[in-house]
């Protein structure tokens, strides 16, 4: 966390401007339009949200950070239909994989928005011990067992006779369970690796040897 | 202020329990197929050995007790048959001209009904939340309980029946089955969040902490 106002948080500042700029640009041209702006509506729901709730909950850059990652990925494979991102390619070419696995990646970083929604989330509720952990992560997963459902309402009303095709589940029948399988891990590894910056930086729990550093 | 009443007074959790283990008996004398009797099964084991164990440290109230075996007899009655082929479910199929049996959307959607509440207890009265982390939090458990049941569930499918997919789960053809499963339970916990909302207003009326 941090109290400095945004004009002296120079990373941050950073981060806006080139996510702004690799948005524009991959927003010029995209494989596909229609894909294009159906996945751009989850970055048209979700932006604002960060950005309206900085003045009352600005959040660390670490958390900044990750979203921003997540957010870029994201816009990578918006820009390709997923289905198509040269880095998946390549990585199916190296490792001789059967798919573009670059949705899989980004399901899994999904997961790791689990530390954002942990600060926020400590944040509010002064939660600790094993609620701190366990509600971040369930909150996780649950919005990626959301956007499944959401996803295929999208796909029933886009192409009904095309069915689950259209997701590109690329022939995989366990699709949507490998997905939120991998969620499930990025979740359970960020609330892991989360919890105690968390809590420090947020001075929710004064630990012994901060006390003593300090 | 509810008391707390030790397990020998609790007659009425005395009767749940003794309801809930003659379905439990009378589902596992003859089931359809042994095997996925006892993988259903197991989690259920889980459950009932996790509640009895931390009975003393965290008593649920009544309700939620009540809730919890409602949920765990309507689950025997799936395992009895396994749930594609529950006759209850096919006698809802022939009724509503339905084109499947229902009845495992049906649990589905019983998980989140009624187990959102003893999930809200849990929360409130262990985690401290107020507000609408508390009311918000249980919908998100149930929902992401979901997804790693169906997670669970498509890692035992492959490892029992591989390459039969779904159907092995009783998707019965249905290649959205999934996603309806996991809109079912959400659509379950979603409904119980007025009575947590309502049974809070009534909590601070009386003056009385949840406790």
């Amino acid at each position: 966390m941090s109290k400095k106002p945004f004009r002296e948080r120079k990373l941050l500042q950073i981060l806006c401007a080139s996510y702004a700029i690799i948005w524009i640009i991959a927003a010029i041209d995209p494989v596909k339009r229609s894909d294009w702006l159906l996945e751009n509506l989850l970055v048209f729901g979700c932006v604002p949200v960060p950005i309206f709730t900085y003045r009352r909950l600005p959040l660390s850059d670490a958390s900044y950070i990750l979203i921003f990652l997540f957010l870029v990925m994201h816009t990578i494979g918006a820009h390709y239909t997923y289905a198509e991102v040269p880095f998946g390619y390549w990585l199916k070419e190296t490792l001789h994989l059967e798919r573009n696995h670059f949705d899989r990646i980004v399901h899994f970083s999904f997961g790791i928005m689990a530390y954002p929604i942990q600060e926020i989330f400590v944040r509010i509720t002064k939660a600790q011990g094993i609620w701190a952990l366990l509600l971040p992560s369930a909150i996780t997963i649950s919005f990626s067992g959301f956007f499944e459902i959401i996803e295929a309402v999208v796909a029933t009303l886009v192409n009904p006779q095309l069915g689950a095709a259209y997701l590109g589940l690329q022939g995989d029948v366990w699709d949507a369970q490998k997905d939120m399988g991998l969620a499930i891990v990025g979740a359970t590894l960020a609330v892991s690796f989360g919890y105690k910056p968390i809590q420090r930086e947020l001075g929710v729990s004064l630990n012994k040897e901060n006390q003593k550093a300090g | 202020m509810k008391t707390l009443l030790s397990f020998s007074e609790n007659r009425f959790l005395q009767v749940v329990l003794v309801g809930y283990f003659l379905v439990w008996i009378a589902t596992s004398i003859n089931p359809l197929d042994r095997q996925v009797w006892a993988i259903e099964n197991i989690l259920v084991m889980v459950l009932v050995t996790i509640l009895a164990a931390t009975y003393r440290r965290f008593t649920f109230s009544n309700l939620s007790y009540l809730l919890i075996a409602l949920y765990l007899s309507l689950h025997a009655v799936g395992t009895n048959t396994g749930y594609a082929q529950t006759p209850i479910g096919f006698w809802l199929k022939d009724m509503l001209g339905l084109d499947r049996n229902p009845y495992d959307r049906i649990i589905h959607f019983a998980f989140g009904l009624l187990l959102a509440y003893p999930f809200y207890e849990l929360v409130i009265r262990t985690g401290n939340l107020r507000g609408w982390p508390a009311h918000w939090s249980p919908v998100s458990i149930i929902l992401a309980a979901s997804v790693g049941f169906e997670v669970m569930e498509s890692l035992v499918a492959e490892i029992v029946s591989p390459g039969t997919g779904p159907a092995w789960l009783g998707a019965q053809g249905d290649e959205w089955d999934m996603q309806f499963d996991l809109a079912a339970a959400l659509l379950g916990s979603l409904a119980i969040m007025p009575f947590t909302y309502w049974e809070e207003r009534v909590a601070t009326k009386l003056g009385s902490p949840h406790e």
